[in-house]
């Protein structure tokens, strides 16, 4: 590219010669003869090179020139001076000038000071390219570790040893800053690397590779996270490391199960809830002919059937909220007598309708336990009920009968007892009593109810023991720690109703 | 004479429904809560037709429906499958109608009429 020189030179005659002669060496020559025309052509187009005669007939050229230098510094300006004014030239540009000729100019001295004009020009321009690319650089730089540390995922780099090298803030804050330890130590606690390591494979064929781990952090915490790794190459192509990008999926995993188990609950619970909307069907169905006919026997028959229908369609419902919202136990002092007496009352009303004897041996001397006294009423009234049910579904007997025994066990624990002379439970049934979702009741049972009851006592750092023979009767023993130990205060932390369905599938024994 | 529908289902709340609706249309009506009692009912009483349920505590519908078949007295009475589990409809597939619990009474009487030896 040729560069644009601009001259400034009184004398018209030198300037054409010399313009002539600047051309073949493939500069593109703008010239002026006055100091008018020299600003014009300044401000109208940047020159590249300014080569210069600062004595101008119409005005002052030096100060033009100064000015323009010291707008553009980069620019280099080569003077030309008359015979004589060298010095003076010197003294008013000093350094400013890039480089001084004096009239006759010697071709020679013109060449080499225009090689020198471009030589410095086409460094200035190398050299502001790369100041500016330095400064790119230096802002893709800050970006990327911007972008590095605030990534909401733990990011690390690591060699073939599975050495740190580099890890981000996430990374930081919940695994330490331990650059130089071992991934699987610093993940997993472990002291030698894990199998199946996606760091390793990488390391291996160059490729991604994904996987899905439990972590470790610093402070105790498990975390599911899902995680990829990517090669890092040195400048000759070869991996020298590997990087290691862990998404926490803890809360989408939790949601999984609690869906999962919500979505197991709607399937075994609708068939028991439409066999409720049939039942409160009939009970609409009798009520309208009832009306209709004036049959006050009927209408009481239904008000009976819809009252009944709709206090079972209500229990359901908060078995299903109990499941659904975890609460947390809110424990209380509370006196074993008192709690079991209106447990009491609540069974033998049950029991009464449905025509079972219903005993109760409460020792008022009991004395206190430390319970939730709301969940643990519902727990023990749960197998009150079923107690009942045992002795409705039971065909045999001609008398059936329910004893309720609370007594103390010894200092540190209370016992309370339920045992009819029902239907009884085979084997199979005693063993997935308090399975989730079992039931043994047909349509009446949701399955949630025995769940809960051993969830709510297992809270308690209670224990269950269930003796039963089919066709005889049913024993449970609950026995429960007047003061919660620190186990079970511990386990309580862990148990919440969403997260250990397991739980439910425990024996008993 | 007026034809008899018996019916079999756990829940007493819904066998006393179903008796009420087909005994305020004119039929005679007689009723088990479970697979074992239905099968002593239906050799005693000799339905006309029967509804049944599927999920019961002790013996399931389809082991009631094949005892039935079995007894060559029984064999012949229709049977209407009345459930809430789904699929229902596969269950007992010789069965000559299957209904969703909650169910329409016209449909259910309907259903029963055209059945109905």
């Amino acid at each position: 590219m040729a560069e644009d020189l601009l001259f400034i030179e009184p004398d018209e005659d030198l300037s054409a010669a010399l313009s002539v002669y600047i051309r073949r060496q493939q500069f593109d020559v703008r010239t002026a003869c006055v100091a008018d025309a020299a600003e014009k052509s300044l401000s109208k187009q940047i020159p590249d090179i300014v080569l210069a005669n600062p004595s101008l007939p119409d005005d002052d050229g030096t100060r033009l020139l100064l000015e323009f230098k010291s707008k553009h510094a980069e620019i280099p300006l080569i003077l030309l001076t008359d015979p004589g004014n060298l010095e003076s030239a010197m003294e008013a540009f000093g350094p400013k000038a890039d480089d001084y000729l004096q009239k006759p100019v010697k071709s020679i001295a013109l060449d080499i000071s225009l090689q020198h004009a471009r030589q410095h020009l086409r460094l200035a321009r190398k050299f502001s390219r790369y100041a500016r690319q330095l400064e790119d650089l230096h802002e893709a730089n800050t970006l990327y570790h911007q972008l590095f540390d605030e990534v909401p995922c733990y990011i690390s780099v690591q060699d073939r040893q599975f050495r740190l090298t580099a890890t981000n803030r996430l990374f930081k804050r919940d695994f330490g800053n331990e650059v130089g330890d071992f991934c699987y130590k610093i993940y997993k606690h472990r002291d030698t690397p894990c199998p199946e390591c996606p760091v390793a494979k990488t390391f291996a064929d160059g490729k991604r590779h994904q996987a899905e781990e439990v972590v470790t952090s610093r402070y105790g915490r498990q975390y599911n996270v899902m995680t990829w790794t990517a090669p890092l190459m040195d400048e000759h192509g070869e991996i020298s490391q590997v990087m290691e990008m862990a998404t926490n999926i803890t809360q989408v995993r939790r949601l999984q199960d609690h869906l999962t188990s919500l979505g197991l609950m709607l399937g075994s619970m609708s068939h028991g809830v439409k066999g409720m909307m049939t039942a409160l069907d009939g009970g609409v169905y009798q009520l309208e002919t009832g009306i209709r006919n004036g049959d006050s026997e009927r209408i009481q028959n239904s008000y009976e059937r819809i009252a009944d229908t709709s206090s079972r369609i209500r229990k359901m419902v908060l078995d299903i909220l109990y499941y659904a919202k975890s609460r947390g136990m809110q424990y209380q002092t509370t006196d074993a007598a008192r709690l079991a007496k209106s447990l009491a009352d609540a069974a033998s009303e049950m029991a009464g309708k449905q025509g079972v004897a219903f005993h109760n041996e409460i020792d008022p001397d009991t004395g206190e336990f430390e319970v939730d006294p709301d969940w643990f009423y519902q727990a023990v009234l749960n197998f009150l009920e079923n107690a009942v049910d045992a002795c409705v579904m039971d065909p045999q007997k001609p008398q059936h009968r329910i004893d309720f025994t609370v007594v103390p066990e010894d200092a540190e624990t209370v016992r309370l007892e339920i045992a009819d002379n029902g239907i009884g439970m085979d084997e199979e049934s005693r063993r997935k009593m308090f399975t989730l979702f079992f039931s043994s009741k047909g349509s009446k049972g949701t399955g949630l109810g025995m769940y809960i009851a051993n969830h709510i006592i297992a809270q308690h750092g209670g224990a269950i023991e269930v003796d039963s023979v089919y066709g005889q009767g049913t024993r449970v023993k609950i026995r429960v720690p007047r003061n919660r130990t620190a186990a079970a205060r511990a386990v309580d932390s862990l148990l919440s109703p969403h997260t250990d369905s397991e739980d439910g599938k425990k024996d008993s024994n | 004479m007026s034809k008899k529908i018996m019916v079999i289902d756990d829940d007493p709340a819904v066998v006393e429904y179903l008796t009420t609706l087909f005994q305020d249309n004119g039929y005679e009506t007689c009723s088990a809560k479970d697979a074992l009692e239905g099968i002593d009912v239906a050799r005693q009483e000799k339905p006309d037709l029967i509804t049944l349920d599927l999920e019961m505590p002790g013996e399931w519908g389809p082991r009631f429906y094949r005892k039935l078949t079995e007894d060559p007295a029984l064999k012949n009475i229709p049977v209407v499958v009345i459930s809430g589990l789904s699929g229902h409809q596969y269950a007992i597939n010789k069965a000559v109608a299957s209904i969703s619990k909650p169910f329409d009474r016209d449909e259910l009487l309907q259903v029963v009429k055209e059945n109905i030896l």
